[in-house]
């Protein structure tokens, strides 16, 4: 894993930096330590990572500028903080998670698992996906998300007004954070459940989900037994 | 408010006494002739060649005047009339060829000392005022005003009535007197509490000149002043007139603040000088003095509600109002109306300055507070403690030795805390105390090397606690260490006869600017609210990005 720590605190980065080292061990591939908001935007630009360690307050600038970037690439981020009162906030912008200072080793850990075991989260309060557009950040709110297509290392993101956007962040990764609205019922869709008006079975065991717009998206055969307990 | 309602009141108060009943009698022209002679005082006598004026009746001669008077309602039985007289000189009075009073010595005034008084009231034989003509003769001498010959004043009613009516009026004018007084008395205190409010004094001397020129214009109802002393009351009024004329617009002036204020001033009290100074006839001057005053206080007024200043308009209600009053009442009755109008919306003016002091001085006590909270924050806000506490615990996991250190850092930063929380002043030393504890945390949580210079510092020079410890936090939170992973800082003392100057020097290496540099952040506000708080608008300060780092600069004015 190639990971960045943003961090002004120089004692407490350190801690971060010993700690993940430890939880990683072998799996650890890069760890990098920046102190201030521009350089980490510099680096976050030039380097590919898997996941970001992020103090909001950094400098005495507010830390919200940077997180809208982060979390619009492909990785997934870790708000490190001291203002409790902003994990809400955070949250809805999808992030990860939220580990509030001062931390211990543990906390860190049950972080470190939701980024690597591709555990679900159970961030409910998630409300906006932000997309880079013509060089700009663009948040968009979840509510307007009908589905989820997967395209390779990034996703399409089909909207209720009959836009399609791109995302960064691969089709597992937003699985981990929509997880609550939002059900896998392909390997390469994810739907909003409360779209779906009815599952169509048609010839040769193919299962079909018709949404209430009228589009249909096929539904992975090991995935519709799944769907079938949910539904039923 | 109920003093809304007071002026209409008031002006109902005075319609109601002003309205008289019909007088019993007309007067004719008076004529007038030098010399003496008895029968000068007979009803039928033809005064033909008698002259309508004598300006000058020098030496103290004796000079008749004849005037013709119509009564025109027989008196009451046992109820005779009487005849109240405003002349000056020494005379006696015929009634119809009838003596009917005698008021000093005509004729002998240069041997006798002054008798008589300026006011007489004399009763007529009720068989001499049947209905129909008679003939009022006047036999005087003027041996100290010779140019003030002629009848000033007549009134003829109920000689009962005449004098009841009198001191009736005149006690009721001193109660409203003594009102005033009260006042004076009550804003003079209130100024010798509060010596910067001058409105109060100017009020108070306006109440006191009021109570004055009341207490000057009836005292002639029980106080007998002979005619040669009678100058002395003109004077007097005329004296409290100017007081009152000039003090009153320049109240309103200081409440309703206008452009070239001081040379409209200047020159109002220009013409106010003018007039007091230029006729001699007393009536006017004063008249002349009130009317040039309520111009220029309407003036103002004008100006302050154009300008929506506060009050102003029931202000301008109560001077339109003075106007009308003085329409319809005669001169002497519309002034004192008027001018207690006046003094009422003058009154109502510094209750709302007063309103206004106290909302401002209570909003003071809240920022007092607010300020106090904003220090104490200082240590609880989630970002210094919790990132602190984050530290500590590291340093007691790995270093358990130098954590003990950092937790006494600690300890001895809330100490002080506690110390000066609840000032408003503290010595420059405690809060270098303080910045010194402060860097000591700040060192083991960033692992920089902080270094602290002074020059020039007198310890016991009181500034406003916390603020030069905001500018070291911003300090260090908005700087990155040099080379040598070390940050400078440096307060230098400048004092001198006008100010004293602390100049606050960071020595780093600036972080790239973003855009939130531009907003003032809560700490300039803070340090800013706390100069506000102990020096008033007595202050200068300055903080901005130089090649080194960053200069702070707090100038205090004494």
């Amino acid at each position: 894993m190639n990971i960045l720590i943003v961090e002004d605190e120089s004692r407490i980065a350190k801690r971060i930096e010993r700690m993940t080292r430890d939880i990683l061990g072998e799996t650890l591939q890069s760890l990098t330590h920046i102190n201030t908001l521009h350089e980490a935007l510099f680096f976050i630009e030039n380097n590919a990572l898997d996941l970001v360690l992020l103090d909001l307050n950094l400098n005495g600038d507010n830390g919200f500028d940077l997180l809208t970037t982060v979390v619009s690439e492909s990785f997934h981020t870790i708000v490190i903080s001291a203002y409790k009162d902003q994990a809400i906030a955070a949250f809805e912008y999808g992030v990860l998670d939220f580990v509030p200072k001062p931390f211990n080793r543990d906390r860190l850990e049950q972080a470190f698992n939701r980024a690597s075991t591709k555990e679900k989260t159970e961030n409910n309060k998630i409300k906006l996906l932000a997309i880079k557009k013509r060089g700009r950040i663009q948040l968009i709110p979840i509510d307007d998300l009908l589905y989820i297509k997967g395209a390779g290392a990034y996703t399409e993101l089909f909207l209720a007004d009959g836009k399609k956007e791109l995302h960064d962040k691969s089709l597992e990764k937003l699985e981990q954070l929509l997880s609550h609205t939002f059900e896998r019922i392909h390997k390469s869709y994810l739907v909003r459940i409360s779209e779906i008006k009815e599952v169509i079975i048609e010839s040769g065991s193919k299962y079909i989900a018709e949404l209430k717009n009228g589009e249909r998206i096929p539904i992975g055969r090991t995935k519709y037994k799944d769907i079938k307990a949910k539904w039923l | 408010m109920n003093l809304r309602f007071l002026p209409c009141f008031l002006l109902v108060l005075l319609l109601v006494t002003a309205c008289s009943q019909n007088p019993v009698y007309k007067k004719y022209k008076t004529v007038f002739k030098v010399g003496d002679q008895q029968e000068w005082a007979a009803k039928n006598w033809n005064d033909q060649g008698w002259k309508k004026h004598i300006r000058l009746i020098p030496d103290g001669q004796v000079y008749w005047l004849r005037t013709p008077i119509d009564i025109l309602k027989s008196p009451e039985s046992l109820h005779p009339y009487g005849i109240q007289l405003d002349v000056y000189g020494e005379y006696e009075v015929f009634w119809d060829g009838v003596l009917i009073g005698k008021n000093g010595n005509p004729g002998q005034e240069s041997i006798l000392p002054p008798e008589g008084k300026m006011w007489a009231t004399f009763s007529i034989p009720t068989d001499l005022t049947e209905e129909g003509e008679h003939i009022l003769a006047i036999r005087s001498s003027l041996y100290y005003f010779p140019d003030h010959s002629g009848i000033w004043g007549l009134e003829i009613d109920y000689y009962d009535d005449l004098l009841t009516d009198r001191l009736i009026e005149s006690s009721y004018m001193h109660l409203f007197a003594g009102a005033f007084l009260i006042t004076s008395f009550y804003f003079l205190f209130l100024f010798l509490s509060n010596k910067k409010e001058y409105a109060t004094l100017i009020f108070s001397i306006c109440c006191f000149l009021f109570f004055t020129l009341i207490l000057a214009e009836y005292i002639k109802a029980y106080l007998p002043i002979h005619y040669s002393m009678h100058v002395i009351r003109l004077k007097t009024i005329g004296i409290l007139m100017l007081g009152i004329s000039f003090l009153i617009p320049f109240y309103f002036s200081m409440q309703f603040p206008f452009p070239k204020r001081k040379l409209l001033l200047t020159i109002y009290t220009g013409v106010l000088f003018y007039i007091f100074l230029s006729k001699h006839i007393f009536e006017l001057t004063t008249n002349n003095m009130a009317i040039s005053m309520w111009l220029f206080s309407f003036g103002i007024v004008v100006f302050g509600v154009y300008k929506k200043m506060k009050g102003a308009r029931l202000v301008l209600l109560t001077i339109l109002l003075s106007v009308l009053i003085g329409f319809v009442t005669p001169f002497n009755k519309s002034l004192f109306a008027g001018f207690s109008l006046i003094l009422l919306g003058m009154f109502y003016l510094l209750s709302l300055r007063i309103k206004e002091q106290r909302l401002a001085y209570e909003n003071s006590l809240v920022q007092s507070t607010r300020l106090r909270l904003e220090l104490l924050k200082k240590n609880i806000q989630p970002h210094f403690l919790m990132n602190t506490l984050t530290s500590l615990i590291d340093w007691i996991e790995e270093a358990p030795k130098k954590g003990v250190l950092f937790i006494e850092a600690l300890a001895k930063e809330f100490d002080l805390f506690n110390q000066i929380e609840s000032k408003t002043l503290i010595p420059v030393s405690q809060e270098i105390m303080l910045c010194h504890s402060h860097l000591e945390i700040m060192e083991y949580r960033k692992e920089i090397s902080y270094f602290w210079q002074e020059e020039g510092i007198s310890p016991e020079e009181k500034i406003p606690p916390g603020i030069l410890l905001t500018l070291l936090e911003n300090g260090i939170t908005h700087s990155m260490p040099l080379e040598d992973n070390s940050i400078k800082f440096k307060l230098i003392f400048e004092s001198s006869i006008n100010f004293k100057c602390y100049t606050f020097l960071t020595f780093a290496s600036r972080i790239t600017e973003t855009k939130n540099d531009k907003k003032e952040g809560t700490g300039l506000k803070y340090v800013k609210a706390r100069l506000t708080e102990s020096y008033q608008e007595r202050w200068d300060f300055t903080s901005e990005p130089m090649n080194h780092g960053w200069k702070n600069t707090i100038k205090i004015y004494s």
